[in-house]
Protein backbone atom coordinates (compact mmCIF):
# COMPACT_ATOMS: atom_id res chain seq x y z
CA UNK A 1 0.00 0.00 0.00
CA UNK A 2 2.19 2.29 0.93
CA UNK A 3 4.42 1.23 -1.88
CA UNK A 4 1.82 2.00 -4.09
CA UNK A 5 1.10 5.56 -2.75
CA UNK A 6 5.11 5.53 -3.30
CA UNK A 7 5.11 5.03 -7.11
CA UNK A 8 2.29 6.79 -8.30
CA UNK A 9 3.82 10.39 -6.77
CA UNK A 10 7.22 9.39 -9.10
CA UNK A 11 7.22 12.48 -10.81
CA UNK A 12 7.72 14.07 -7.40
CA UNK A 13 11.51 13.74 -7.15
CA UNK A 14 11.73 13.69 -3.01
CA UNK A 15 9.05 10.61 -2.90
CA UNK A 16 11.57 8.20 -5.52
CA UNK A 17 14.68 9.36 -3.18
CA UNK A 18 12.89 8.01 -0.29
CA UNK A 19 13.26 4.89 -1.67
CA UNK A 20 16.74 5.19 -3.34
CA UNK A 21 18.53 7.05 -0.50
CA UNK A 22 20.50 4.95 2.52
CA UNK A 23 18.63 6.94 4.83
CA UNK A 24 15.34 4.95 4.19
CA UNK A 25 16.95 1.98 5.91
CA UNK A 26 18.40 4.01 9.08
CA UNK A 27 14.49 4.40 9.55
CA UNK A 28 14.19 0.61 9.35
CA UNK A 29 10.96 -0.08 11.73
CA UNK A 30 10.80 -2.92 13.72
CA UNK A 31 7.84 -5.13 15.56
CA UNK A 32 10.34 -6.18 18.03
CA UNK A 33 13.16 -4.57 20.14
CA UNK A 34 15.24 -7.61 20.29
CA UNK A 35 15.10 -8.09 16.75
CA UNK A 36 16.22 -4.14 16.72
CA UNK A 37 18.91 -4.72 19.05
CA UNK A 38 20.62 -7.63 17.07
CA UNK A 39 20.41 -6.08 13.98
CA UNK A 40 21.81 -2.98 15.15
CA UNK A 41 24.85 -5.07 16.95
CA UNK A 42 25.68 -6.59 13.60
CA UNK A 43 25.56 -3.34 11.62
CA UNK A 44 28.64 -2.20 13.97
CA UNK A 45 30.96 -4.88 12.49
CA UNK A 46 33.16 -3.46 9.38
CA UNK A 47 31.48 -4.51 6.34
CA UNK A 48 27.67 -4.88 7.68
CA UNK A 49 25.39 -2.65 6.61
CA UNK A 50 21.50 -2.40 7.97
CA UNK A 51 20.01 -5.12 5.45
CA UNK A 52 22.83 -7.43 5.58
CA UNK A 53 22.97 -7.07 9.64
CA UNK A 54 18.93 -8.10 9.08
CA UNK A 55 19.37 -11.11 7.25
CA UNK A 56 22.00 -12.68 9.21
CA UNK A 57 19.43 -11.77 12.77
CA UNK A 58 16.64 -13.44 10.50
CA UNK A 59 18.29 -16.46 9.81
CA UNK A 60 19.94 -16.63 13.06
CA UNK A 61 16.17 -16.95 14.10
CA UNK A 62 15.23 -19.80 11.59
CA UNK A 63 18.36 -21.90 13.39
CA UNK A 64 17.75 -24.27 16.52
CA UNK A 65 18.15 -22.23 19.09
CA UNK A 66 21.05 -24.02 20.64
CA UNK A 67 22.92 -23.86 17.49
CA UNK A 68 22.61 -19.90 18.15
CA UNK A 69 23.60 -20.24 22.00
CA UNK A 70 27.21 -22.19 20.63
CA UNK A 71 27.46 -19.53 18.00
CA UNK A 72 26.94 -16.98 20.52
CA UNK A 73 29.39 -18.96 23.05
CA UNK A 74 31.76 -19.16 20.69
CA UNK A 75 32.17 -15.55 20.01
CA UNK A 76 32.53 -14.87 23.61
CA UNK A 77 34.94 -17.21 25.08
CA UNK A 78 37.04 -16.16 21.91
CA UNK A 79 37.49 -12.64 23.14
CA UNK A 80 37.52 -13.46 26.58
CA UNK A 81 40.49 -16.19 26.56
CA UNK A 82 42.29 -14.90 23.36
CA UNK A 83 46.11 -13.88 23.94
CA UNK A 84 48.45 -12.08 22.29
CA UNK A 85 52.08 -13.71 22.34
CA UNK A 86 53.93 -12.13 24.25
CA UNK A 87 56.59 -12.37 21.87
CA UNK A 88 55.40 -11.68 18.63
CA UNK A 89 51.81 -9.95 19.62
CA UNK A 90 50.24 -12.39 17.06
CA UNK A 91 47.12 -13.57 18.50
CA UNK A 92 47.63 -17.35 20.28
CA UNK A 93 46.06 -19.90 22.90
CA UNK A 94 48.65 -19.42 25.26
CA UNK A 95 51.65 -17.51 26.45
CA UNK A 96 53.56 -17.95 23.90
CA UNK A 97 52.21 -18.93 20.19
CA UNK A 98 52.77 -21.80 18.62
CA UNK A 99 55.14 -19.90 16.33
CA UNK A 100 56.96 -18.69 18.32
CA UNK A 101 57.31 -22.06 20.46
CA UNK A 102 57.88 -24.18 17.53
CA UNK A 103 61.93 -25.14 17.94
CA UNK A 104 62.21 -25.83 14.24
CA UNK A 105 61.57 -22.38 13.41
CA UNK A 106 64.84 -19.92 13.35
CA UNK A 107 64.52 -17.31 16.03
CA UNK A 108 67.24 -15.02 15.03
CA UNK A 109 65.00 -14.28 11.42
CA UNK A 110 62.35 -12.11 12.04
CA UNK A 111 59.17 -10.92 9.43
CA UNK A 112 57.99 -7.60 10.55
CA UNK A 113 54.32 -6.82 9.73
CA UNK A 114 51.59 -5.12 9.82
CA UNK A 115 48.69 -7.45 11.57
CA UNK A 116 48.06 -10.59 12.18
CA UNK A 117 46.27 -11.15 8.46
CA UNK A 118 49.77 -10.80 7.30
CA UNK A 119 50.94 -13.47 9.29
CA UNK A 120 48.39 -15.88 8.10
CA UNK A 121 49.04 -14.78 3.99
CA UNK A 122 52.94 -15.35 4.67
CA UNK A 123 52.65 -18.75 6.58
CA UNK A 124 50.22 -19.66 3.45
CA UNK A 125 53.07 -19.28 1.35
CA UNK A 126 55.22 -21.79 3.68
CA UNK A 127 58.34 -20.27 2.69
CA UNK A 128 58.87 -18.51 5.65
CA UNK A 129 60.34 -20.46 8.58
CA UNK A 130 61.90 -17.72 10.78
CA UNK A 131 59.38 -15.86 13.22
CA UNK A 132 57.01 -13.07 13.15
CA UNK A 133 57.02 -9.57 14.38
CA UNK A 134 53.01 -8.43 14.48
CA UNK A 135 52.82 -4.32 14.86
CA UNK A 136 49.68 -4.05 14.95
CA UNK A 137 49.47 -0.81 12.48
CA UNK A 138 51.68 1.46 10.82
CA UNK A 139 52.63 5.01 11.36
CA UNK A 140 50.52 7.03 10.55
CA UNK A 141 49.61 10.46 12.36
CA UNK A 142 46.66 11.26 9.91
CA UNK A 143 45.03 8.34 11.63
CA UNK A 144 46.18 9.14 14.96
CA UNK A 145 48.86 6.71 15.13
CA UNK A 146 52.29 6.92 16.13
CA UNK A 147 55.22 4.80 17.15
CA UNK A 148 53.94 4.69 20.81
CA UNK A 149 50.96 2.59 19.56
CA UNK A 150 52.75 0.07 17.81
CA UNK A 151 54.58 -2.61 19.96
CA UNK A 152 57.97 -1.45 18.33
CA UNK A 153 59.32 -1.42 21.99
CA UNK A 154 58.44 -4.70 21.87
CA UNK A 155 60.21 -5.79 18.74
CA UNK A 156 63.52 -4.03 20.16
CA UNK A 157 63.51 -5.46 23.46
CA UNK A 158 62.88 -8.80 21.10
CA UNK A 159 66.20 -8.28 18.72
CA UNK A 160 68.40 -7.61 21.88
CA UNK A 161 67.30 -10.26 24.04
CA UNK A 162 67.08 -13.33 21.29
CA UNK A 163 70.10 -11.77 19.12
CA UNK A 164 67.87 -11.73 16.29
CA UNK A 165 70.00 -11.68 12.97
CA UNK A 166 67.80 -10.67 9.66
CA UNK A 167 64.83 -8.18 10.69
CA UNK A 168 62.49 -8.70 6.98
CA UNK A 169 59.86 -6.16 6.36
CA UNK A 170 57.00 -6.91 4.77
CA UNK A 171 54.73 -4.04 5.03
CA UNK A 172 52.69 -2.49 2.32
CA UNK A 173 54.28 -0.74 -0.28
CA UNK A 174 52.98 2.61 1.03
CA UNK A 175 53.97 6.39 2.00
CA UNK A 176 53.12 4.69 5.60
CA UNK A 177 54.51 1.40 5.33
CA UNK A 178 57.64 3.40 4.33
CA UNK A 179 58.03 5.40 7.36
CA UNK A 180 57.60 2.57 9.63
CA UNK A 181 60.70 0.77 8.07
CA UNK A 182 62.07 3.91 8.25
CA UNK A 183 61.64 4.66 11.52
CA UNK A 184 62.51 1.06 12.70
CA UNK A 185 65.66 0.87 10.66
CA UNK A 186 67.00 4.41 12.04
CA UNK A 187 66.04 2.92 15.65
CA UNK A 188 68.46 -0.02 14.43
CA UNK A 189 71.06 1.58 12.96
CA UNK A 190 73.83 1.48 15.44
CA UNK A 191 73.05 -2.15 15.86
CA UNK A 192 74.84 -5.24 14.29
CA UNK A 193 71.64 -6.44 12.19
CA UNK A 194 70.60 -7.35 8.47
CA UNK A 195 67.46 -5.57 7.67
CA UNK A 196 65.85 -6.15 4.61
CA UNK A 197 62.29 -5.83 2.86
CA UNK A 198 60.12 -7.77 0.81
CA UNK A 199 60.63 -7.35 -2.87
CA UNK A 200 58.37 -4.41 -4.75
CA UNK A 201 57.73 -4.42 -8.40
CA UNK A 202 56.16 -6.38 -11.11
CA UNK A 203 53.81 -8.86 -9.71
CA UNK A 204 53.54 -11.97 -11.02
CA UNK A 205 50.90 -12.69 -13.88
CA UNK A 206 51.10 -8.82 -14.11
CA UNK A 207 51.72 -6.72 -17.41
CA UNK A 208 54.25 -4.06 -17.96
CA UNK A 209 52.02 -2.08 -20.13
CA UNK A 210 49.56 -1.41 -17.07
CA UNK A 211 52.32 -1.36 -14.29
CA UNK A 212 52.69 2.56 -13.54
CA UNK A 213 55.87 3.90 -14.01
CA UNK A 214 57.94 3.99 -10.42
CA UNK A 215 57.08 0.62 -9.92
CA UNK A 216 58.53 -0.23 -13.32
CA UNK A 217 61.20 1.81 -12.12
CA UNK A 218 61.64 0.33 -8.94
CA UNK A 219 61.81 -3.16 -10.71
CA UNK A 220 64.56 -2.19 -13.20
CA UNK A 221 66.66 -0.68 -9.87
CA UNK A 222 66.31 -4.00 -8.17
CA UNK A 223 66.44 -6.38 -11.44
CA UNK A 224 66.82 -10.37 -10.50
CA UNK A 225 69.63 -12.49 -11.70
CA UNK A 226 67.84 -15.13 -14.20
CA UNK A 227 69.16 -17.59 -12.30
CA UNK A 228 67.69 -16.89 -9.43
CA UNK A 229 64.00 -17.49 -10.63
CA UNK A 230 65.49 -20.44 -12.28
CA UNK A 231 66.71 -22.46 -9.00
CA UNK A 232 63.48 -21.79 -7.27
CA UNK A 233 61.85 -24.31 -9.83
CA UNK B 1 46.00 14.10 -34.20
CA UNK B 2 43.88 13.57 -31.05
CA UNK B 3 40.76 13.99 -32.18
CA UNK B 4 37.55 13.87 -30.05
CA UNK B 5 34.45 12.63 -32.56
CA UNK B 6 31.75 12.26 -29.96
CA UNK B 7 29.91 12.92 -26.64
CA UNK B 8 27.43 11.46 -24.79
CA UNK B 9 25.91 13.33 -21.84
CA UNK B 10 24.08 11.57 -18.84
CA UNK B 11 22.43 13.35 -15.94
CA UNK B 12 25.60 15.53 -16.42
CA UNK B 13 24.97 19.41 -15.05
CA UNK B 14 21.89 20.33 -17.06
CA UNK B 15 21.93 17.73 -19.93
CA UNK B 16 19.33 14.42 -18.59
CA UNK B 17 20.62 12.77 -22.08
CA UNK B 18 22.33 14.46 -25.54
CA UNK B 19 24.68 13.83 -27.50
CA UNK B 20 27.23 15.88 -29.47
CA UNK B 21 29.25 14.97 -32.55
CA UNK B 22 31.94 17.05 -33.95
CA UNK B 23 32.75 17.19 -37.69
CA UNK B 24 35.48 19.48 -38.00
CA UNK B 25 39.12 20.79 -36.05
CA UNK B 26 36.95 24.02 -35.02
CA UNK B 27 33.51 23.81 -33.26
CA UNK B 28 31.76 26.56 -31.74
CA UNK B 29 28.98 25.95 -28.73
CA UNK B 30 26.62 28.79 -28.91
CA UNK B 31 23.30 29.82 -26.88
CA UNK B 32 22.02 32.33 -24.18
CA UNK B 33 23.20 32.15 -20.52
CA UNK B 34 22.53 29.57 -18.67
CA UNK B 35 21.80 27.24 -21.37
CA UNK B 36 25.01 25.35 -20.85
CA UNK B 37 27.94 25.82 -23.13
CA UNK B 38 30.68 26.07 -20.48
CA UNK B 39 29.33 22.63 -19.30
CA UNK B 40 30.44 21.13 -22.42
CA UNK B 41 33.47 22.47 -21.90
CA UNK B 42 33.72 21.09 -18.77
CA UNK B 43 33.18 17.40 -19.59
CA UNK B 44 35.23 17.50 -22.54
CA UNK B 45 37.70 18.64 -19.15
CA UNK B 46 36.27 16.07 -17.52
CA UNK B 47 37.02 13.30 -19.88
CA UNK B 48 40.85 14.47 -20.09
CA UNK B 49 41.55 14.94 -15.96
CA UNK B 50 38.63 12.92 -14.59
CA UNK B 51 37.32 15.99 -13.38
CA UNK B 52 35.58 19.55 -13.54
CA UNK B 53 37.94 22.10 -13.99
CA UNK B 54 35.26 24.40 -12.07
CA UNK B 55 34.06 22.27 -9.54
CA UNK B 56 36.10 19.98 -6.79
CA UNK B 57 32.84 17.52 -5.78
CA UNK B 58 31.87 14.93 -8.30
CA UNK B 59 28.78 15.60 -6.79
CA UNK B 60 27.99 19.10 -8.09
CA UNK B 61 28.08 18.33 -11.77
CA UNK B 62 25.42 15.93 -11.52
CA UNK B 63 21.98 17.07 -13.03
CA UNK B 64 19.60 18.72 -9.93
CA UNK B 65 17.55 16.03 -8.31
CA UNK B 66 19.31 12.79 -9.82
CA UNK B 67 21.91 10.71 -8.53
CA UNK B 68 25.22 9.65 -10.54
CA UNK B 69 26.06 10.78 -14.10
CA UNK B 70 28.15 9.16 -16.87
CA UNK B 71 30.05 10.87 -19.58
CA UNK B 72 31.38 9.27 -22.58
CA UNK B 73 33.69 10.59 -25.08
CA UNK B 74 34.81 8.92 -28.49
CA UNK B 75 38.74 10.04 -28.99
CA UNK B 76 40.22 9.04 -32.41
CA UNK B 77 44.40 9.21 -32.37
CA UNK B 78 46.75 8.27 -34.70
CA UNK B 79 44.16 6.22 -36.70
CA UNK B 80 43.46 4.91 -33.65
CA UNK B 81 39.90 4.71 -31.56
CA UNK B 82 39.83 5.34 -27.89
CA UNK B 83 36.72 5.66 -26.18
CA UNK B 84 36.72 7.38 -22.61
CA UNK B 85 33.59 7.05 -20.27
CA UNK B 86 33.83 8.69 -16.41
CA UNK B 87 30.53 6.94 -14.81
CA UNK B 88 29.60 8.39 -11.19
CA UNK B 89 27.58 5.86 -9.48
CA UNK B 90 24.75 6.34 -7.09
CA UNK B 91 27.05 5.41 -4.28
CA UNK B 92 29.05 8.11 -5.18
CA UNK B 93 31.94 6.01 -6.59
CA UNK B 94 33.98 7.14 -9.87
CA UNK B 95 34.89 5.10 -12.35
CA UNK B 96 36.83 5.86 -15.29
CA UNK B 97 37.74 3.33 -18.02
CA UNK B 98 39.41 3.51 -21.65
CA UNK B 99 39.08 1.39 -24.39
CA UNK B 100 36.60 -0.68 -22.20
CA UNK B 101 39.12 -1.27 -19.66
CA UNK B 102 38.45 0.28 -16.00
CA UNK B 103 41.79 2.31 -14.30
CA UNK B 104 42.98 1.49 -10.97
CA UNK B 105 43.86 4.86 -10.26
CA UNK B 106 42.66 7.57 -12.34
CA UNK B 107 46.51 9.39 -12.20
CA UNK B 108 47.73 7.13 -15.03
CA UNK B 109 44.90 8.60 -17.20
CA UNK B 110 46.28 11.67 -16.43
CA UNK B 111 48.43 13.00 -19.72
CA UNK B 112 46.98 10.90 -22.49
CA UNK B 113 44.39 13.00 -23.59
CA UNK B 114 45.72 16.37 -23.01
CA UNK B 115 43.96 19.32 -23.27
CA UNK B 116 43.89 23.36 -22.40
CA UNK B 117 41.57 25.30 -20.88
CA UNK B 118 41.27 29.06 -21.17
CA UNK B 119 38.22 30.38 -19.00
CA UNK B 120 36.85 33.78 -18.00
CA UNK B 121 37.38 33.46 -14.10
CA UNK B 122 41.26 32.34 -15.10
CA UNK B 123 42.83 35.51 -14.62
CA UNK B 124 43.07 35.02 -10.97
CA UNK B 125 46.03 33.06 -12.16
CA UNK B 126 47.81 36.21 -12.55
CA UNK B 127 46.06 38.17 -9.48
CA UNK B 128 45.06 35.61 -7.13
CA UNK B 129 46.80 33.01 -5.11
CA UNK B 130 49.50 30.93 -5.37
CA UNK B 131 47.81 28.00 -5.07
CA UNK B 132 46.29 28.78 -8.36
CA UNK B 133 49.52 29.02 -10.14
CA UNK B 134 51.00 25.83 -8.17
CA UNK B 135 48.17 23.97 -9.52
CA UNK B 136 48.71 25.84 -13.20
CA UNK B 137 52.19 24.50 -13.09
CA UNK B 138 51.35 21.06 -11.35
CA UNK B 139 49.04 20.82 -14.09
CA UNK B 140 51.13 21.39 -17.12
CA UNK B 141 54.17 18.98 -15.85
CA UNK B 142 51.95 16.35 -14.88
CA UNK B 143 50.21 15.77 -18.28
CA UNK B 144 54.13 15.42 -19.30
CA UNK B 145 55.77 13.43 -16.78
CA UNK B 146 53.54 10.74 -15.05
CA UNK B 147 56.07 10.22 -12.51
CA UNK B 148 55.58 13.99 -11.59
CA UNK B 149 52.35 12.99 -10.96
CA UNK B 150 52.74 10.50 -8.44
CA UNK B 151 55.90 12.10 -6.54
CA UNK B 152 53.27 15.10 -6.23
CA UNK B 153 50.56 12.62 -4.63
CA UNK B 154 52.88 11.13 -2.54
CA UNK B 155 54.26 14.83 -1.77
CA UNK B 156 50.89 15.73 -0.51
CA UNK B 157 50.14 12.33 1.43
CA UNK B 158 53.56 12.87 3.27
CA UNK B 159 52.75 16.85 3.68
CA UNK B 160 49.53 15.65 5.33
CA UNK B 161 51.17 13.28 7.83
CA UNK B 162 53.83 15.53 8.84
CA UNK B 163 51.22 18.27 9.77
CA UNK B 164 48.84 15.93 11.80
CA UNK B 165 52.27 15.00 13.34
CA UNK B 166 53.45 18.02 14.36
CA UNK B 167 49.95 18.61 15.82
CA UNK B 168 50.09 15.79 17.38
CA UNK B 169 52.95 16.96 19.38
CA UNK B 170 51.59 20.14 20.40
CA UNK B 171 48.68 18.56 21.47
CA UNK B 172 50.45 16.00 23.58
CA UNK B 173 53.13 18.09 24.67
CA UNK B 174 55.84 15.62 23.16
CA UNK B 175 58.36 15.94 20.43
CA UNK B 176 59.43 12.58 18.56
CA UNK B 177 62.39 14.35 16.30
CA UNK B 178 63.45 10.37 15.16
CA UNK B 179 59.77 9.90 13.41
CA UNK B 180 60.07 13.49 12.02
CA UNK B 181 63.45 12.95 10.63
CA UNK B 182 61.80 9.96 8.66
CA UNK B 183 58.97 11.68 7.72
CA UNK B 184 61.52 14.69 6.50
CA UNK B 185 63.45 12.36 4.47
CA UNK B 186 60.20 11.06 2.60
CA UNK B 187 59.45 14.48 2.05
CA UNK B 188 63.24 15.32 0.48
CA UNK B 189 62.92 12.88 -1.84
CA UNK B 190 59.68 13.84 -3.48
CA UNK B 191 60.45 16.95 -2.91
CA UNK B 192 63.43 17.11 -4.60
CA UNK B 193 61.88 15.56 -7.51
CA UNK B 194 58.86 17.98 -7.91
CA UNK B 195 61.46 20.41 -7.83
CA UNK B 196 64.19 20.11 -10.14
CA UNK B 197 61.04 19.17 -12.70
CA UNK B 198 59.27 22.52 -11.90
CA UNK B 199 63.18 24.50 -11.73
CA UNK B 200 64.50 23.26 -15.61
CA UNK B 201 60.55 23.89 -16.86
CA UNK B 202 60.79 27.15 -16.65
CA UNK B 203 63.29 28.81 -18.80
CA UNK B 204 61.56 27.19 -21.76
CA UNK B 205 58.29 27.87 -20.63
CA UNK B 206 59.70 31.45 -19.90
CA UNK B 207 60.43 31.65 -23.56
CA UNK B 208 57.23 30.30 -25.19
CA UNK B 209 55.39 33.12 -22.93
CA UNK B 210 57.16 35.84 -24.03
CA UNK B 211 56.76 34.95 -27.88
CA UNK B 212 52.71 34.33 -27.63
CA UNK B 213 52.56 37.77 -25.32
CA UNK B 214 54.33 40.13 -28.26
CA UNK B 215 52.01 37.79 -31.08
CA UNK B 216 48.60 38.38 -28.77
CA UNK B 217 49.43 41.99 -27.56
CA UNK B 218 51.00 42.84 -30.83
CA UNK B 219 53.97 44.66 -29.42
CA UNK B 220 57.82 43.08 -27.70
CA UNK B 221 57.11 44.01 -24.12
CA UNK B 222 59.09 42.12 -21.11
CA UNK B 223 57.43 40.06 -19.31
CA UNK B 224 58.97 37.13 -18.12
CA UNK B 225 57.74 34.51 -15.48
CA UNK B 226 60.37 33.28 -13.11
CA UNK B 227 60.06 30.59 -11.11
CA UNK B 228 60.22 30.84 -6.57
CA UNK B 229 61.56 28.42 -4.81
CA UNK B 230 63.79 28.87 -1.37
CA UNK B 231 64.95 25.34 -2.66
CA UNK B 232 66.61 27.42 -5.24
CA UNK B 233 68.94 28.78 -2.68
CA UNK B 234 69.49 25.72 -0.72
CA UNK B 235 68.24 22.12 -0.59
CA UNK B 236 65.11 20.99 1.18
CA UNK B 237 67.21 19.50 4.08
CA UNK B 238 68.36 22.32 4.96
CA UNK B 239 65.44 24.24 4.75
CA UNK B 240 63.10 21.46 6.76
CA UNK B 241 65.96 21.65 9.49
CA UNK B 242 66.10 25.10 9.85
CA UNK B 243 62.25 25.54 10.18
CA UNK B 244 61.96 22.87 12.72
CA UNK B 245 61.57 24.59 15.68
CA UNK B 246 59.31 26.94 13.86
CA UNK B 247 56.88 24.16 12.33
CA UNK B 248 56.69 22.68 15.86
CA UNK B 249 55.46 25.94 16.85
CA UNK B 250 52.76 26.49 14.47
CA UNK B 251 52.00 23.26 13.87
CA UNK B 252 52.77 22.54 10.04
CA UNK B 253 55.23 22.43 7.56
CA UNK B 254 55.90 25.72 6.89
CA UNK B 255 58.61 25.08 4.08
CA UNK B 256 58.42 23.52 1.13
CA UNK B 257 57.52 22.59 -2.67
CA UNK B 258 53.93 23.09 -1.48
CA UNK B 259 55.14 27.11 -1.25
CA UNK B 260 56.29 27.63 -3.89
CA UNK B 261 54.90 30.41 -6.82
CA UNK B 262 55.33 31.73 -10.33
CA UNK B 263 56.38 35.50 -10.33
CA UNK B 264 55.32 37.38 -13.07
CA UNK B 265 57.17 40.65 -14.07
CA UNK B 266 57.33 43.37 -16.49
CA UNK B 267 59.95 45.72 -16.58
CA UNK B 268 60.95 43.99 -13.82
CA UNK B 269 57.96 45.19 -12.00
CA UNK B 270 55.85 43.05 -10.63
CA UNK B 271 52.83 42.68 -13.09
CA UNK B 272 50.35 42.26 -10.39
CA UNK B 273 50.74 45.83 -9.56
CA UNK B 274 51.23 47.51 -13.26
CA UNK B 275 49.57 45.74 -15.59
CA UNK B 276 46.42 46.81 -17.29
CA UNK B 277 43.44 44.52 -17.44
CA UNK B 278 44.25 44.17 -21.04
CA UNK B 279 47.44 43.32 -20.27
CA UNK B 280 46.75 40.71 -17.72
CA UNK B 281 44.39 39.11 -20.20
CA UNK B 282 47.35 39.42 -22.73
CA UNK B 283 49.52 37.10 -20.30
CA UNK B 284 46.97 34.83 -18.87
CA UNK B 285 46.70 33.48 -23.12
CA UNK B 286 50.12 33.41 -23.08
CA UNK B 287 50.75 31.37 -20.58
CA UNK B 288 47.77 28.83 -21.50
CA UNK B 289 48.99 29.05 -24.76
CA UNK B 290 52.70 28.33 -23.99
CA UNK B 291 51.32 25.40 -21.88
CA UNK B 292 49.40 24.05 -25.25
CA UNK B 293 52.77 24.63 -26.98
CA UNK B 294 54.67 22.58 -24.82
CA UNK B 295 52.22 19.87 -24.25
CA UNK B 296 52.70 19.58 -28.36
CA UNK B 297 55.83 19.47 -28.55
CA UNK B 298 56.49 16.87 -25.62
CA UNK B 299 53.45 14.36 -26.90
CA UNK B 300 54.23 15.12 -30.20
CA UNK B 301 50.22 16.00 -31.12
CA UNK B 302 48.22 18.56 -30.68
CA UNK B 303 46.05 19.14 -27.31
CA UNK B 304 42.70 20.02 -27.33
CA UNK B 305 41.72 23.68 -26.77
CA UNK B 306 38.73 24.50 -25.23
CA UNK B 307 38.30 28.37 -24.62
CA UNK B 308 35.51 29.45 -22.82
CA UNK B 309 33.43 32.37 -23.83
CA UNK B 310 36.62 34.01 -24.88
CA UNK B 311 35.21 36.95 -27.16
CA UNK B 312 34.68 38.29 -23.88
CA UNK B 313 38.14 38.89 -23.47
CA UNK B 314 40.32 40.90 -26.17
CA UNK B 315 39.47 43.67 -28.27
CA UNK B 316 38.37 43.12 -31.88
CA UNK B 317 42.51 42.49 -33.15
CA UNK B 318 43.75 40.55 -30.79
CA UNK B 319 40.74 37.98 -30.85
CA UNK B 320 41.82 37.93 -34.53
CA UNK B 321 45.20 37.13 -33.93
CA UNK B 322 44.58 34.65 -31.31
CA UNK B 323 41.85 32.94 -33.21
CA UNK B 324 43.83 32.88 -36.59
CA UNK B 325 46.43 31.16 -34.23
CA UNK B 326 44.56 28.60 -32.52
CA UNK B 327 42.31 28.06 -35.48
CA UNK B 328 45.11 27.29 -38.10
CA UNK B 329 48.21 27.42 -37.23
CA UNK B 330 48.13 25.63 -34.03
CA UNK B 331 46.72 22.03 -35.57
CA UNK B 332 44.42 20.55 -32.91
CA UNK B 333 40.64 20.32 -32.51
CA UNK B 334 39.42 23.66 -30.75
CA UNK B 335 36.17 24.21 -29.03
CA UNK B 336 35.12 27.61 -28.42
CA UNK B 337 31.27 29.40 -26.73
CA UNK B 338 30.13 31.83 -27.36
CA UNK B 339 26.21 33.52 -26.58
CA UNK B 340 26.13 35.27 -30.47
CA UNK B 341 25.92 32.52 -33.47
CA UNK B 342 26.30 35.60 -35.51
CA UNK B 343 29.44 37.00 -34.05
CA UNK B 344 31.39 33.93 -34.54
CA UNK B 345 29.71 33.20 -38.18
CA UNK B 346 31.84 35.92 -39.10
CA UNK B 347 34.50 36.07 -37.57
CA UNK B 348 35.60 32.77 -39.10
CA UNK B 349 34.19 33.94 -42.21
CA UNK B 350 36.74 36.48 -42.46
CA UNK B 351 39.46 34.46 -42.03
CA UNK B 352 38.21 31.67 -43.97
CA UNK B 353 38.19 28.72 -41.27
CA UNK B 354 35.60 26.08 -41.89
CA UNK B 355 33.52 26.01 -38.59
CA UNK B 356 30.87 23.83 -37.28
CA UNK B 357 28.80 25.67 -35.28
CA UNK B 358 26.41 24.33 -32.57
CA UNK B 359 23.43 26.57 -31.51
CA UNK B 360 21.59 25.32 -28.17
CA UNK B 361 18.59 26.27 -26.69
Amino acid sequence: MQLHLLLQQRSNSAAVILILHPSYFRSMSFSSTLLEQAVNEFAKLPGIGKKTALRLVLHLIKQPAEETQFFADTLARMRKEIKFCTKCCNVSDTEVCNICSNIARKKQIVCVVENIRDVIAIESTQQFNGLYHVLGGVISPLDGIGPDQLTIEALLHRIKEDEVEELIFALNPNIQGDTTLFYISKKLKDQPIKITTIARGIAFGGELEYADELTLARSLQNRQPVASYVSMK
Amino acid sequence: MLFLQSLQLVQFKNYSHQTFRFEGPVTAITGANGIGKTNVLDAIHYLCFTKSYFQSGDGMNVQHGMQGFRIEGQFTLAGEALPVSIVLRETGKKEVSCNGSLYEKFSHHIGRFPCVMIAPDDVELIIGGSEMRRSFLDTVLSQMDAVYLQQLISYNKILQQRNSFLKSCAQTQTRNNALLDVLDEQLIAAGTYIFTKRNDFLPGFNEQVLQFYSSIAGKAEPVAVTYESKLRETSLENLLQQCREKDYQLQRSTTGVHRDDLYFSMNDEPFKQTASQGQRKSLLFSLKLAEAEVLKQQKGFAPLLLLDDVFEKLDQERMHNLLNYVCSQFGGQVFLTDTHPERMKNAFADMQIPLQLIELG
